[in-house]
């Protein structure tokens, strides 16, 4: 009996292991150690829109200039003075292979090669509009998503092709995001939903929202969540986009469309500014902190500081505490909390360098570590909040 | 008959033939010489289009010195020289307008550009014979391998940007940025980066100073890593470096124009002086390059247009072509250190205007064939080797004793025509005042122009000045300068130019005839925007119903001058060949109307209108046309204007 007993307690606690094994496993490394450039170290005032990482260069557009982060510290904040199109910076894009640097701005498309800028604005070339909210790189052509549709630069050739509503199957203008694949580009319209066009066969695919405009979900998973899209990725090994919307997150395998709204996956707000991709995850960047979905095991977890709904914005620079905020497939939440956290909870954009992210926010842009095995130490701190 | 009589009848005869004979003779030789002195004689010049000459215009040694090999871009062809017998050795064909050339690291390989195929010649330097052809960008130029032979890298000049290409593959993997015209290359003595230098200044403001710009490209990263800018100058040409031990410095030739003060005083280089950048390159990315300028021209006497430029290995002496003045200066290198070191680092531009300068390291000016291009020095730093483009010769320089050794005759035609008698006048300073400039300082590139607005002698001084333009398929656009008072271009080369830019007696008659004929016969290169079949992409073809329509887009008739084809008729080379007011003219202008200038390639002319104020092609609709006066635009969308724009870029 006793052996019984023995045999009986030693499965129980086999099958705890491995239960708790897949528990771990679900949880991905988290992002633990975050360390904030803003203002007190060198970055202009105000928002921080965009990244790109060049090796060891990272490159933020803000609303104040376009800003070099090197080797740990602010190079240089470039300005409407150093030859920048405009001062608010709300793209920016490095040509891998040229390593020039392409930023978006309020007032054209500025292009950095060997230290010098040159613009490109609407008075002076093809560009649509020189409000510029978003580029992308494609090999020779440089995209550019403006208020007066998208532009495209052969940068062999000069030659400008636009497009708009006037020539292309567009509802609206106004291009807000872009994302490149190999044969096509992904297009997010404001209002306009998802335009796909194919390079080779000058065919283009629109996505939409089947409720057309309502900001309430009539049809869930059977089209786009909401016309109005703010960012578009896509994801090359899954063939698979993803659009962040002013009204949650829809992504599209090629067959069928995959929702989430806060009231029913971990997303952490409705209102998403920027989406990409890495892997199986999606990076969604919103009003109330970042999420990292893994649309895989439908794993959630979110980073802001932890006193994010009483942030002091008289004091930007001021430490918080972080909070992670995990969200499991079957909706139980854990959270806790980090030492670092991210400068704030209003996230914009967010860009990869190896193992560690880059975050811009409304008040600082962070670099972010992630320290595996690391979540026992946090857990004393851990609540379940289901 | 008496056989005496009939033997004396038989010699009469012979004598009468002989006499004859002897006539015949003696006329057949006056009329041959007289034919000969005709070649020769100014008055009844050989007109003769089908003589090509060889306008060798580049040069590279074999690693050892044994080989000279020598690019002919009017025949489209490369020879080899054997330096120690000074023979042409070997010849091989290439594509079209050859204009640079570099050699493996190993010797075994050439590469040729040629600009009007956008192509690399790669060429087996022991069999001479082409291997492959390798595509660039649009017009390539300068060329150089890297220090492990395994990229290719080649300015060009039309794209403004530098193609990379992999050898192994022979594809080009990359174009980068290179500024405006760039045209010549040098890899540094270290193998880390690759110079490129840009014929033109950066299209700017008209009312800017001229801005060039060198481009520094990581051999290792393979990116643009610096513009380092040379302000105040254009025409920056060939790339010496100086040894390490000897300052590692770069010597670059360039123009200094003084486009923006009215042209009424030439002396002292009031028109414009030729010298040369001084440039160090930094350390680190982090510290700025110092740029200086020192001139090459004496107080009373120019030495025009700077163009090759090559430094000993020995690093004992540095040369550098005039190519206006048929002359190459000799530069001291220590003498130029010394010089140097008395630039205080606040103020890099000291010596830039310092006419006084050159006499301190110039030791000497040798007189080289016509219209010295290129310039190249042995490795044992003994011989220099000069290509003179309007004579067909190489000079040889000895630097030892610092003379010419002897002149290398590549075989060119003999026959001088009139069209290459009007060549030879055309890159000749010498008829200027104090041999400032020739017709080619203004009109680099064989022909086009500087990218340069110029305050000229106007009967208001300061006022109507106006943009540099192209004679490149002038022929049939007359009249001719902006304010059309050239009716034709025997006026605007003879009098005028004599009068207003040489400031001298100019050139007689018959040199004006033979000038205006070659200028008639410069050609525009190859559209890169017009597919070689001539068809026309769907954006062209959307342009060219717009320049040719009739209706607004709210179906309106547009009045006949207001169309595009009305001034910019297609059967006079896109010119009404008349003066039109399209409202272009500021309060600066003293002129209203001005003349239509022809639209063929347009592309490659920024910046645009009579004052150079439109920097792009869009800006003279966006900027410059509130009141459509220029054409009726304003009612065009931005798609349409950008297709009116890729058609005339297609012309």
């Amino acid at each position: 009996m006793k052996r019984l007993l023995r045999a009986s307690f030693l499965l129980t606690a086999g099958l705890l292991v491995v239960a708790s094994g897949i528990a771990v496993a679900q949880t991905p490394p988290l992002y633990t150690k975050w360390v904030n450039y803003t203002t007190a170290n060198g970055m202009p005032k105000g928002e921080d829109y965009s990244l790109a990482v060049n090796g060891n260069q990272i490159w933020a557009g803000t609303e104040n200039g376009l800003v070099l982060i090197e080797n740990g510290r602010v190079r240089k904040v470039f300005t409407t003075a150093d030859g920048l199109a405009g001062q608010a910076v709300l793209a920016v894009a490095v040509d891998k292979q040229t390593g020039e640097v392409w930023a978006g701005t309020f007032g054209g498309l500025s292009r950095f090669s060997g230290g010098q800028f040159r613009s490109y604005t609407n008075l002076n070339s093809g560009l649509a509009n020189d409000l510029v909210y978003a580029v992308a790189i494609q090999g020779k052509y440089v995209w550019a998503a403006t208020a007066g549709g998208f532009s495209r630069l052969n940068t062999y050739t000069g030659e400008w092709k636009i497009f708009n509503n006037q020539n292309s199957p567009f509802t609206e203008p106004w291009g807000y995001g872009i994302a490149v694949g190999s044969k096509k580009v992904y297009l997010a319209l404001w209002g306009g939903g998802v335009e796909v066009y194919d390079i080779a066969q000058h065919y283009w695919r629109p996505y939409t929202d089947p409720d057309d405009s309502f900001e309430i979900v009539l049809y869930r998973n059977q089209g786009l969540i909401s016309m109005m899209v703010s960012s578009i990725a896509y994801n090359p090994e899954a063939k698979m986009f993803w659009a962040g919307t002013y009204f949650g997150l829809s992504g599209y395998d090629g067959r069928n469309w995959h929702n989430y709204l806060t009231k029913d996956s971990g997303l952490a707000s409705n209102f998403v500014n920027g989406v990409k991709t890495q892997g199986d995850i999606v990076w969604v960047s919103t009003q109330k902190g970042l999420c990292e979905f893994n649309y895989k095991t439908n794993t959630w977890v979110t980073y802001r500081p932890a006193d994010w709904r009483a942030l002091d914005t008289a004091k930007p620079d001021k430490a918080h505490r972080g909070e992670i905020l995990i969200t499991r497939p079957d909706g139980k939440k854990t959270r806790m909390e980090t030492p670092t956290s991210l400068p704030h909870n209003y996230v914009l954009n967010v860009a990869f360098q190896g193992n560690t992210i880059w975050v811009a926010t409304a008040d600082g842009v962070s670099h972010g570590f992630r320290q595996p095995n690391k979540e026992e130490q946090h857990n004393e701190s851990a609540t379940n909040r289901r | 008959m008496h056989p005496e009589k009939r033997e004396v009848k038989a010699n009469r005869r012979r004598g009468y033939f002989l006499k004859v004979a002897i006539v015949l003779l003696l006329a057949a030789i006056g009329l041959g010489l007289r034919e000969t002195r005709s070649a020769a004689s100014p008055a009844n010049a050989l007109w003769n289009p089908d003589i090509r000459y060889l306008d060798p215009v580049a040069l590279a040694l074999s690693p050892d010195g044994s080989r000279l090999y020598v690019v002919c871009t009017g025949r489209d062809l490369v020879l080899a020289v054997n330096t120690r017998t000074r023979f042409v050795v070997g010849r091989v064909q290439v594509g079209r307008k050859p204009e640079g050339i570099a050699v493996s690291p190993d010797g075994k390989t050439l590469y040729v550009t040629n600009e009007w195929s956008d192509s690399v010649s790669e060429i087996d330097a022991s069999s001479f014979h082409v291997r492959r052809t390798l595509k660039t960008g649009w017009n390539p130029v300068g060329v150089t391998t890297g220090r492990e032979g395994k990229f290719l890298y080649t300015a060009n000049t039309l794209g403004d940007d530098i193609s990379v290409i992999n050898l192994a593959t022979g594809k080009e993997v990359k174009r980068l940025a290179g500024g405006h015209f760039p045209e010549y290359v040098a890899l540094s003595r270290n193998g880390k980066w690759v110079y490129v230098s840009n014929l033109l200044a950066r299209v700017a403001p008209p009312d800017d100073p001229p801005l060039s710009q060198l481009t520094v490209v990581s051999t290792a990263k393979q990116i643009v890593t610096n513009h380092i800018m040379v302000p105040g100058v254009i025409q920056l040409r060939h790339i010496a470096q100086v040894p390490a031990r000897d300052g590692g410095y770069l010597l670059i030739p360039f123009q200094q124009p003084h486009n923006l003060v009215p042209l009424v005083q030439i002396q002292q280089g009031w028109y414009m002086s030729h010298g040369m950048a001084v440039i160090r390159q930094p350390r680190t990315d982090a510290q700025k390059a110092r740029v200086m300028e020192v001139l090459l021209d004496n107080i009373d006497q120019a030495f025009a247009d700077g163009f090759g430029a090559a430094c000993a290995p020995d690093g004992r002496v540095a040369l550098v072509t005039a190519s206006g003045a048929n002359v190459v200066s000799v530069i001291d290198i220590a003498k130029l250190n010394q010089l140097l070191k008395q630039v205080p680092a606040s103020d890099p531009e000291a010596l830039a205007h310092r006419l006084d300068s050159a006499r301190q390291f110039v030791v000497r000016r040798l007189k080289t064939g016509r219209n010295p291009t290129a310039v190249v020095i042995s490795p044992d730093s003994h011989f220099a080797y000069i290509a003179n483009r309007t004579d067909d010769t190489v000079t040889v320089v000895d630097l030892k004793q610092l003379k010419v050794a002897s002149t290398i005759n590549l075989g060119g035609p003999r026959e001088i025509t009139v069209e290459r008698r009007g060549e030879q006048l055309f890159f000749d300073a010498r008829f200027c005042y104090q041999d400032q400039l020739a017709c080619a300082s203004c009109h680099p590139h064989v022909g086009f122009e500087d990218g340069l607005v110029w305050s000229l002698e106007t009967p208001e001084l300061g006022r109507d000045v106006v943009e540099n333009r192209t004679l490149l398929d002038i022929a049939g656009t007359s009249p001719f300068d902006w304010p059309g008072i050239n009716p034709d271009l025997e006026t605007q080369d003879g009098p005028r130019t004599a009068e207003l830019i040489f400031r001298s007696q100019g050139f007689s008659p018959t040199q004006v005839r033979d000038l205006v004929t070659y200028i008639r016969s410069l050609k525009l290169p190859p559209n890169p925007h017009l597919a070689p079949d001539g068809h026309l992409t769907h954006a062209q073809e959307m342009g060219r119903k717009l320049f040719f329509r009739t209706k607004t887009n709210n179906g309106t008739i547009i009045p006949l001058y207001d169309r595009c084809y009305y001034c910019h008729s297609p059967l006079t080379h896109y010119t009404s060949r008349v003066l039109m007011d399209v409202g272009t003219s500021t309060k600066y202008d003293t002129v209203k109307s001005w003349d239509v200038p022809q639209l063929q390639g347009a592309y490659m002319r920024a910046p645009y209108l009579h004052n150079g104020e439109a920097m792009t092609l869009e800006g003279i609709w966006t900027k410059y046309n509130p009141d459509d006066k220029h054409g009726i635009t304003s009612d065009m969308t931005k798609i349409q204007l950008s297709d009116l724009i890729e058609f005339l870029k297609a012309l």
